[in-house]
């Protein structure tokens, strides 16, 4: 991960890299010396098969702050992708168990509402912030439609991923985790599909005179967001084994934190995919920390977010001091 | 483009109409009319709008401004409320406690958004957390009950009328007026408008800021008090208050890009909200249908009432429209390098 940062050094104009970069690659700071407290703590965790329980937990976080990432870079913001998740996990343990073409269906429909949403929130001007809060409700009651309270079966096949262990002993999660994050580096950052996200985000106007279409633009980004959120969904369900809508709402606003802490914008125009996954390891890892400290769990939250503001704070300072 | 709620039609007026709508398919529904059902939503309703009220302050005072954090104050408002009141033996003393938490968890919020410049929802999210936190740990082995005489009061209602009611009301009232006919309330929404604008007319940004974060820290931490004296303190209890402070505030016609406060709207938005669950709990639907259905109609709510230019940045909306206009004549427009 470490080396794709260093390319995105050599490879792009230096004229306000730093200030796209700098956020993320501050964040991976704070990641690596958690990371080093928790081995020094623990240091049992430097094996296979201890990397790859603390961070099989983060993987289905890091991806859906892909998808947040992907939503913020168009300027929108989703308030539903908790509840989303959550219901994609009911589908996959009940539906695409047992009746496969039905379950593919039924995610392949949850893509396509989510493209739907973005066509409203295009042409009616409805702030992206409210439609998908709506959305949200909707998500919330399909997955209770589907799996009333908690329970179903992760495909077979998602069992087998769950205990992969790839060769040279790296940990499968980060296997899962850098690959989705270098295709949504590349999509976002190497397409021309990505070139009308991030001008949809910072500069719709230009988007409309060089020829795009705002709705068009708009539903493939929201539909891009669903493709990434059922994709955190299938990785949750192999985590958690099992299908549950409320199993992950605070993703809503957790994911919202790994943009912000990986360099994103509530503007729009910026999509940086490999300091959001710093961002969501950062967040995921603190909660293995806190475990490690054994803090009481009460007080696990109020540390999260004295380390939240910590971290932006110094990234303020930093900031000032390079300026 | 079709200009709805824009001049003629005050834009409360759409949360009012489908809150009667909703009314009156509940008596079509359950055969009767009758004051009840009124008396059950106007006991309920004025919790959600006290929240509702803080809420559209702080989303008024210019785009991104949203305070995620109500959940969670309202839980510890009613906790430290009952708490403190239990101890004291006196439910002003509580009340008062529940103010001075939500005091302390907005000026977090604050201090985190003018000095540490965070963006507000990440700021009012970190606030949120610890706000839960505190919650947490009064609640491990929690005991207390409200005072009989608040609760009475909460539960009184002349005539089929809450006096509760009445009491947010009024105080509804007096929000709108400050918001219309005060100094501060005019330099809010300019500020809301356009920031730089207002801050070279000589608003101050640090005291705007301040004030609409206080006020919904306050006014959650309140509701909170007070929704726990009603009922029972939990921890849980603000959880519903979030998302749905935030769509009653827009379904009642605030602008999420700030500088237009609907005071009305929020009423209009609460009573179509609790009418709404009171007639699919009467219907029999189960919690998921009822969840699929809300955010339908909110959804289908947005499609009418939306077509305000909102949260198009740099973007005047003759531009928009022109945009609109152009994307219908040709939708298939694809290459861009």
């Amino acid at each position: 991960m470490s080396t794709a940062i260093l390319e995105k050094f050599r490879f792009n104009l230096p004229r306000g890299l730093a200030r796209r970069v700098l956020p993320g690659f501050l964040t991976l700071i704070a990641m690596v010396m958690i990371l080093l407290i928790c081995g020094a703590m623990q240091p049992r965790i430097w094996s296979q098969n201890g990397l790859t329980l603390i961070m099989s937990p983060i993987v289905a976080l890091a991806i859906a702050s892909m998808a947040q990432m992907v939503m913020m870079s168009i300027g929108d913001i989703d308030l539903g992708i908790g509840f989303f998740v959550g219901m994609i996990t009911t589908i996959v343990a009940t539906l695409l168990r047992e009746t496969p073409i039905l379950g593919v269906l039924a995610l392949a429909g949850s893509v396509l509402a989510y493209a739907l949403l973005g066509a409203l929130v295009q042409l009616r001007s409805v702030p992206s912030l409210i439609a998908t809060l709506g959305a949200s409700f909707v998500w919330l009651g399909m997955g209770l439609f589907v799996l009333p309270v908690p329970g179903g079966s992760a495909p077979d096949w998602l069992f087998a991923y769950a205990f992969w262990q790839p060769p040279l002993s790296i940990p499968a999660p980060l296997v899962t985790m850098v690959v989705a994050t270098a295709l949504t580096w590349f999509v976002t950052r190497r397409t021309a599909l990505g070139v009308r996200f991030r001008s949809l985000g910072s500069n719709p106007v230009a988007l409309m005179r060089s020829g795009g279409s705002l709705v068009v633009t708009r539903m493939l980004a929201y539909g891009t967001v669903g493709l990434l959120g059922v994709l955190a969904g299938i990785t949750l369900t192999a985590e958690i084994g099992g299908g549950d809508v409320n199993a992950v709402p605070g993703y809503t606003l957790t994911t919202v934190a790994a943009v912000i802490l990986g360099g994103g914008m509530f503007t729009g125009g910026r999509a940086v995919a490999w300091g959001t996954l710093a961002g969501a390891v950062t967040l995921g890892l603190l909660t293995v920390l806190l475990t490690l400290l054994s803090l009481s769990s009460n007080l696990q939250p109020a540390v999260q977010g004295f380390i939240v503001i910590g971290v932006l704070a110094g990234r303020l300072v930093v900031e000032r001091m390079t300026r | 483009m079709i200009k709805l709620g824009n001049h003629a039609i005050p834009p409360w007026t759409w949360s009012f109409l489908s809150a009667v709508i909703v009314l009156v398919l509940t008596y079509m529904v359950s055969g009767r009319g009758g004051m009840q059902t009124i008396t059950l939503a106007f006991t309920v309703a004025p919790y959600l709008v006290l929240v509702g009220l803080g809420q559209m302050l702080v989303m008024s005072a210019g785009p991104g401004n949203i305070d995620v954090s109500v959940a969670k104050v309202f839980s510890l408002g009613g906790l430290v409320a009952i708490a403190v009141g239990d101890v004291t033996g006196s439910w002003v003393l509580g009340l008062g406690a529940a103010v001075g938490a939500g005091l302390a968890m907005a000026s977090i919020s604050i201090i985190a958004i003018l000095y540490v410049r965070i963006p507000p929802i990440v700021a009012t999210l970190a606030t949120s957390l610890i706000a839960s936190a505190i919650s947490l740990t009064l609640a491990k082995g929690f005991q207390g009950s409200a005072d009989p005489l608040l609760k009475g009061f909460l539960s009184w209602a002349p005539f089929g009328i809450p006096a509760f009611a009445i009491v947010v009301l009024i105080f509804t009232i007096l929000v709108s007026m400050t918001l219309k006919w005060t100094t501060w309330g005019s330099q809010m929404l300019a500020f809301g408008q356009a920031r730089r604008a207002a801050e070279y007319a000589g608003v101050s940004a640090k005291k705007t800021m301040v004030i609409v974060y206080l006020t919904c820290g306050v006014l959650a931490a309140l509701a909170g008090a007070l929704r726990a004296s009603f009922s029972a303190p939990n921890v849980e209890l603000g959880n519903d208050y979030l998302l749905d402070s935030i769509a009653v505030v827009v379904i009642g016609g605030t602008l999420m890009t700030g500088g237009r406060a609907v005071p009305a709207g929020v009423w209009g938005g609460a009573l179509f909200f609790i009418l709404l669950d009171g007639l699919l709990n009467l219907i029999g639907w189960s919690f998921a249908g009822q969840n699929v259905l809300k955010g339908f109609l909110v959804l289908a709510v947005l499609f009418l009432a939306g077509g305000a230019p909102i949260l198009r940045r740099r973007v005047p909306s003759s531009v928009t429209d022109a945009a609109n206009g152009e994307e219908n004549a040709e939708p298939e427009i694809k290459t861009l390098t």
